[in-house]
């Protein structure tokens, strides 16, 4: 049936055109708003890099492209806007991500790129330059750090090593923690107990702070510190009662309880480690070697701040693990394979990468540019030297693939603050994440399959 | 043509039509009421539009999602039914969220009122620089939610805040702001912090008051209290009502706790101190850390359906309460 020109529509109708109307606006939408790889640009191609502000600057992008003839668009890192566009089928070319808990995660859904047909033929990124840090980026489709890889680290650092400011120690009539040999995480507490400063209730001067990346990540690698392993061998389950598990559940609610440093039940309105420790508030940092990026522009700071070692249990194994290592990965459903590996290759290879190593934000995920990480000053020096003492304990701390770290992390700070508080007993909390980690990984396990 | 006569002849075809005769001059010949309501769907298409692509569409995915356990990328998500919202019936983290929000709603919504209806009482009194006045206590209600989460962050800092810092001035012990059982608090002044959006609209009903009501009240011998009750506030009553549904419906989807948050960066959305533990950051947590779109969604349909009921209730228990200044003859 056809409408007379001129004839009212009529209100069924005119709803079947706006829906049609809908429709086909939400599909031109959907096109535009998802269709950031054009593959081909112009002259030259072009390569969707999702990162977040600052990996990657423009001025690198404009040098990008006159070296490589390679355009880089720059899309910010948004996991909800990635999820769309893996989803929608057009992914960006190259995505940001935390090695240590998001590679088990994606390559398990079978989204990521195996690199390593790319790795092989690659004249920039050698296999045996590779730091061993990479190994996060691989997964055999059971463990993280065996098989293919997935993508790569930027730089990273033992995240378990602590910064700790001598004014802070001078202060508080504390010896200073062995640059050579680790403290126990006993020590590292009583330490904190006697450096933080209070005054009318307020604290003015933090003991020490020790949170981790994630909470997840960080009681994973206690627990491997404590000779243990968080998860079980197919990563399905959590068992916080195991000794070891318990041993660091129980070290770390009590790190809380005590009120020493930053934690759920006493916030750092800053949100990270950085400028509190700048501002000479906090005697000691679990952030690892990339804190030197911030710490060594300001003279003052840099004079008074030291880098030690990853601190152990009594008893347990010395390990000293990365807990993030940012890099990159490909998405399987990139549509521009080839030419997104040249920028891998530039972004970890070539100029952006001296860059970073030279500027101390994190150690150089290749061996090759090691001999560019800055000691200039008598202060880099001492830190650098410990940090290559510690390189020797490094390890990797494998993370389950059937959750994220964030959703673990959820879990965490719904259930224990009534720990940190005093309201339940360890092993009462214990119970609880174990119910609550390991519901959450059996719904992540059935998706995957 | 004159106008008139343009006038007389779509008088003439639309009262052909009305009467379903054939209009009288030959051709295809549109009436008044076609017209009008070509008109009326011409120029209500864009929200109409908008309305099914931006509102009907995403909503119905959403509800497509509740019965699934599809969490963004897995590749084994199923249908199942009406779990998700048995799930949810069972799920004490819901319905404390849930509790938590309803709470709010009721402390922040009556709070929020009184304090912008003082407000607006005060600046529309004949005072010296009024304007400036207004423009100074709305200012907070433009000011981006971010930047006004960051700044009471920074206030209600337990170690170096301006708040703890009057608190020890006095020798009291300092309160850790950002933490349970405080938070809630900090949460709540941000709220009322910001009732210069109330105090606007009410600013405006209080100038549609007739001023003769108040001078035959003032003529009576009425006290100004007994004048307020008596004449401004059900006459205000309507202003009141929208004021309670929307910022019931605003209260019980905020998510201002995220700013608030202390720990920031990509868990801040987890970070929430219990107390400020609300539906939508339940909701916000299930979607974004633990990839339960299905939950998340029936979380979502949940909620709507729920404010359907409370917006029915509110309007039930009050129809005998808000007076209408409305002449009956323009219902016509």
């Amino acid at each position: 049936m056809h409408t007379q020109a001129g004839a009212p529509v009529s209100r069924r109708r005119f709803l079947a055109l706006s829906a049609g109307g809908a429709a086909a606006g939400a599909a031109a939408l959907s096109g535009c708003a998802m269709q950031v790889s054009t593959g081909v640009s112009g002259s030259g191609e072009t390569v969707t890099v999702m990162v977040n502000s600052g990996d990657i600057l423009p001025e690198q992008v404009q040098q990008a492209k006159k070296d490589l003839g390679i355009k880089i668009v720059l899309v910010k890192y948004d996991i909800t806007k990635l999820i769309a566009m893996l989803t929608s089928g057009n992914p960006p070319d190259l995505v940001r991500g935390v090695g240590a808990e998001d590679l088990p995660f994606f390559a398990a859904r079978d989204v990521a790129e195996n690199l390593d047909p790319y790795f092989a033929r690659s004249r920039v990124l050698k296999e045996d330059d590779l730091d061993p840090v990479n190994d996060l980026w691989r997964y055999d489709g059971r463990t993280q750090g065996k098989g293919p890889r997935y993508g790569m680290a930027k730089d990273f650092s033992q995240d378990s090593m602590y910064w700790y400011n001598t004014a802070a120690f001078d202060k508080g009539g504390a010896d200073y923690p062995p640059e050579t040999g680790p403290v126990t995480y006993e020590e590292w507490l009583d330490n904190a107990k006697r450096l933080v400063q209070r005054k009318s209730g307020q604290t003015t001067v933090f003991g020490g702070s020790f949170n981790g990346l994630t909470r997840s990540t960080l009681l994973a690698t206690m627990t491997a510190a404590a000779g243990g392993s968080l998860f079980n061998d197919d990563f399905s389950r959590v068992d916080f009662t195991a000794p070891e598990a318990r041993k660091a559940l129980a070290w770390y609610i009590d790190y809380c309880k005590t009120k020493v440093g930053p934690s759920l039940i006493q916030p750092d309105p800053n949100g990270w480690d950085g400028p509190t420790f700048q501002a000479g508030r906090l005697a000691m940092s679990n952030s690892g070697y990339w804190l030197g990026g911030m710490i060594y522009p300001d003279k003052k700071l840099a004079a008074v701040s030291r880098l030690a070692p990853a601190p152990i249990f009594a008893g347990g194994e010395r390990i000293s693990a990365c807990q993030g290592g940012t890099g990159l990965w490909m998405p399987r459903g990139a549509k521009n394979k080839d030419a997104a590996w040249r920028v891998f290759e530039w972004f970890f290879g070539e100029e952006p990468a001296k860059a970073r190593a030279s500027g101390g934000w994190g150690i150089p995920t290749l061996k090759s540019l090691r001999s560019l990480m800055p000691a200039q000053e008598e202060y880099q020096k001492r830190v650098l030297k410990v940090q290559e003492n510690e390189l020797k304990h490094f390890s990797v701390v494998s993370f389950t693939p059937y959750t994220r770290a964030d959703a673990l992390d959820a879990l965490f700070n719904q259930i224990a603050p009534a720990a940190m508080n005093g309201q339940i007993s360890v092993d009462t909390l214990a119970g609880r994440l174990n119910s609550a980690f390991n519901e959450q990984m059996k719904r992540g396990k059935e998706q995957v399959g | 043509m004159t106008v008139d006569q343009i006038s007389s002849a779509a008088d003439r075809s639309s009262a052909a039509t009305d009467t379903g005769r054939a209009p009288a001059t030959a051709g295809p010949r549109i009436s008044m009421t076609a017209r009008r309501h070509r008109a009326f769907y011409l120029f209500t298409s864009p929200w109409i539009i908008g309305f099914l692509l931006l509102t009907v569409t995403p909503m119905g995915y959403a509800l497509w999602l509740s019965f699934t356990t599809f969490d963004g990328i897995s590749p084994n998500w199923k249908y199942v039914g009406l779990d998700n919202y048995r799930e949810l019936l069972n799920d004490p983290v819901t319905w404390g969220a849930l509790g938590r929000a309803g709470l709010f709603a009721v402390t922040s919504v009556p709070l929020s009122i009184i304090a912008g209806l003082a407000l607006a009482v005060l600046v529309n009194r004949p005072l010296k620089a009024r304007g400036l006045f207004r423009t100074l206590l709305y200012l907070p209600a433009v000011v981006p939610p971010v930047g006004a989460g960051l700044a009471f962050k920074l206030l209600f800092d337990p170690n170096s805040g301006a708040t703890n810092g009057v608190v020890t001035f006095f020798g009291f012990e300092a309160i850790g702001w950002l933490a349970d059982p405080y938070a809630r608090y900090v949460l709540l002044m941000t709220v009322l912090w910001a009732a210069g959006n109330v105090m606007i609209i009410s600013l405006a009903g209080l100038q549609d008051v007739p001023r003769e009501l108040h001078e035959a009240a003032c003529i009576d011998g009425a006290s100004a209290w007994r004048t307020f009750r008596s004449i401004t506030v059900p006459l205000l009553s309507p202003v009141l009502l929208f004021q309670t549904v929307t910022g019931m419906i605003a209260s019980v989807q905020t998510i201002m706790p995220l700013l608030l948050a202390p720990l920031g960066d990509t868990s801040g959305i987890t970070t929430v101190p219990q107390s400020n533990y609300l539906y939508m950051m339940h909701v916000f947590a299930q979607y974004f850390a633990l990839g339960r779109y299905g939950y998340a969604s029936a979380l979502l349909w949940v909620l709507f359906v729920l404010i359907l009921i409370a917006t029915g209730l509110i309007f039930r228990f009050t129809s005998g309460a808000v007076f209408y200044n409305v002449d009956p003859e323009a219902k016509k």
